[in-house]
């Protein structure tokens, strides 16, 4: 365990950061596009002006509408034994999402992302042990018409027993997607005991403004009681101001924006404080997700979702290189460890390249060991009396081993982190087993997963009943 | 006095100073200067030492969009003297502009359309990023005379030659006059690629345009 999480802020500036959101919500105010929305903020207590559609937020109300989230979120799996609930089981991983492009794992060039991209990575996300969460993580070039979301949900659902969690462009698209659930699950009400899909919106849009068909879905969802979260996005420079701690304020007044409307639509809904904040690099305002502010302002979210004792969600780890060089490395190891010691509690961090642009299977693989090495910072130094091991020292003494001991033996698979992506050998074995860069290893990682069959695939009889109800349904088939 | 007020035109772009350039454009307009001279002799030399700072990177974005705001402004004023003077004159020509394939750099390009327009051509710019069909097939709409390409990069510059290769692919090399230009473009590029022109700087450009015109006329 962490016993102190990396602070960057005092308790005392950490109130500082909450007065001045409420602040920004009571004096600036918020842009509400969406009458419902509106309606119901003026309907709970708040100032809206029916002219300029801005809506304030008296200090009191924030309060009270706050004070019915829950403490915890729980993503449900297909198969239970893969639930999990924030925070108590995390730090979670769940790959990254939704980009458009891919680089082929058997040519090597990019291209359009399809369906089957989707229910390989989701076979993928179900094996490698780094995952928690499987993210839609591209989109689908392939899907038919009308069957965008369908296109994507299905393939990912068919190929992993881990929770779902992605987007859905329309309401009705986002019915479908529960029906088609609702199916898998065996019955409706098997479903809504354990929904095992969450379904993300992007209600604010920064700074400041919540958007007409995004807060229909953040309404929605919460009546329907689906688990929902939505994304807050600032980039500093260009939609939040350009100092980190006036983005925090930002990012935490719009979440507060969107925490008080979910919470007057039904309290008790959970919420996860959910960003991916970036600093925009002003030489050309470039998209800089990879950048170390990403890690440094998601180490301020957590700080704030601790204040207000929600989990804390963050997208961290991308990068700006276009392969998987240094710098894809080092931009998600570093950002990825700040968030961690910082106490994010899901870290969506795997597989993307080119900011956000390009998925790419070794880098997915890659992300999953990253993973893995961060949960191991979690579990520490394990503290105790045995742990201290003075036995084994004394029984070894000046100028021994430890290698041969019993003490050892009994630990060698469990105290330290054992790769499979991560080079160990010495040089001349590396180089007669074909001087193998990380990412070659990756990618065999990824052909010796793909050319098995997916136990996960649900049954043929399951899968027959789902075809009948979406004609022209893409195949989700995993297979290489 | 006239150096000094487009001197002082040329450094309220630099400054991304909108008040100091529209007080500037105000007193070129009142010492009987000419409104194109005090775009290109002024404006125009402020925004190429901006454009060539941001492109080694000496200046940052925000800054290049205050310059350009300070540039507008002037235009404000001085635009109704231009647009009155352009009246008189009779078009000198079409010119079709664009950034050659995968190219995205635009300020090079925004900057010769604007002194191509001032100086008497009716220029149509389609912008960035452009594939050699959709620049002919755009020109053709356009019933251009000439044919501007513009490329920052040295990786662009061969769709430069692209463009030349499907216009005789098409047979419809003889219908267009081909100029380029950019950053890295050279008279000797020009020449190898079977280019009628090239412009090294915006007023080049238009004194290219202009003698190939009265070449072809």
């Amino acid at each position: 365990m962490i016993a102190h999480r990396a602070e960057l802020l005092t308790q005392e500036q950490v109130q500082q950061v909450h007065e001045a959101s409420l602040e920004i919500l009571e004096s600036v105010g918020v842009l509400a596009r969406n009458r419902e929305g509106r309606d119901l903020f003026a309907r709970h207590g708040c100032h809206v002006d029916g002219e300029t559609q801005i809506v304030r937020f008296p200090r009191a109300i924030v309060g009270q509408y706050l004070a019915t989230c829950p403490p915890t979120f729980t993503y449900h799996g297909r198969d239970p034994r893969y639930d999990r609930t924030l925070p108590d089981d995390g730090p979670l991983v769940a790959n990254s999402s939704s980009a458009p492009d891919i680089l082929d794992p058997e040519t090597g060039q990019v291209r359009r992302a399809r369906s089957e991209d989707i229910a390989r990575i989701a076979y993928l996300v179900n094996e490698l042990p780094g995952y928690d969460i499987l993210a839609l993580p591209v989109t689908a070039e392939d899907a038919p018409p009308g069957q965008f979301s369908i296109s994507r949900f299905y393939p990912a659902l068919k190929n992993c027993l881990k929770p779902v969690r992605g987007s859905a462009p329309s309401l009705e698209e986002a019915k479908a997607i529960l029906r088609m659930c609702e199916q898998m699950a065996g019955s409706e009400a098997a479903f809504w005991e354990r929904p095992f899909v969450a379904f993300q919106y992007c209600a604010t849009v920064s700074p400041l403004t919540m958007d007409v068909e995004s807060t229909e879905k953040l309404l929605r969802y919460t009546e329907w009681g689906v688990p929902s979260f939505g994304a807050i996005v600032p980039n500093a420079g260009l939609t939040s101001p350009l100092t980190l701690l006036g983005t925090l304020a930002q990012c935490t007044a719009e979440f507060l924006a969107e925490t008080v409307l979910v919470q007057m639509v039904r309290a008790g809904t959970p919420r996860v404080f959910d960003a991916l904040p970036t600093a925009a690099d002003m030489r050309t305002v470039a998209y800089a997700p990879g950048a170390i502010e990403t890690g440094i302002l998601t180490m301020g979210c957590a700080q704030m979702a601790r204040y207000y004792q929600v989990p804390c969600a963050a997208f961290v780890g991308s990068t700006n290189a276009k392969l998987n060089d240094a710098q894809s490395g080092y931009e998600t190891g570093m950002s990825t460890v700040a968030a961690m010691l910082g106490g994010v509690d899901l870290l969506a961090m795997g597989g993307l390249l080119d900011a956000m642009m390009t998925f790419d299977y070794a880098k997915l693989v890659i992300d999953g060991e990253i993973g893995l090495m961060l949960k191991r910072i979690t579990r520490g130094l394990e503290f105790s009396e045995e742990n201290m091991a003075l036995g084994v020292l004394s029984d070894v003494g000046p100028g021994g081993t430890f290698v041969e001991t019993r003490h050892t033996l009994k630990r060698a698979r469990t105290e330290t982190f054992l790769p499979t992506v991560a080079d160990r050998q010495m040089r001349h074995q590396w180089q007669s087993g074909g001087a193998l860069d990380s990412e070659a290893r990756a990618l065999q990682h990824v052909r010796d997963i793909l050319r098995r069959d997916n136990p996960a695939v649900f049954s043929p009889d399951v899968d027959a009943k789902i075809r009948a109800q979406f004609e022209n349904l893409v195949p989700g088939d995993a297979r290489l | 006095m006239k150096e000094k007020i487009l001197e002082r035109l040329a450094t309220a772009v630099i400054d991304g100073d909108e008040d100091e350039a529209r007080e500037g454009a105000t007193g070129a307009l009142q010492n009987q200067i000419d409104p194109l001279e005090a775009v290109e002799q002024g404006l125009s030399k402020g925004m190429q030492e901006v454009g060539r700072q941001f492109e080694v990177g000496d200046v940052f974005l925000p800054e290049l969009l205050m310059a350009a705001g300070a540039f507008n402004s002037a235009m404000e004023i001085l635009n109704p003297e231009i647009e009155a003077q352009k009246k008189n004159v009779t078009k000198l020509g079409t010119v079709l502009i664009s950034t050659v394939k995968g190219d995205v750099h635009n300020i090079g390009k925004n900057i010769v359309t604007t002194v191509l327009d001032i100086n008497g051509f009716r220029v149509v710019d389609i912008g960035i990023d452009n594939s050699p069909l959709v620049i002919i097939e755009e020109a053709q709409k356009a019933n251009a005379n000439i044919i501007a390409l513009s490329s920052l990069m040295t990786t662009t510059m061969p769709a430069q030659r692209e463009v030349i290769e499907v216009l005789r692919e098409m047979n419809l090399r003889e219908k267009f006059l081909v100029m380029v230009g950019g950053g890295p473009v050279t008279r000797e590029w020009a020449e190898e690629i079977g280019a009628d022109g090239h412009g090294k700087t915006a007023i080049h450009a238009v004194e290219t345009a202009k003698r190939l015109m009265s070449q072809k006329s």
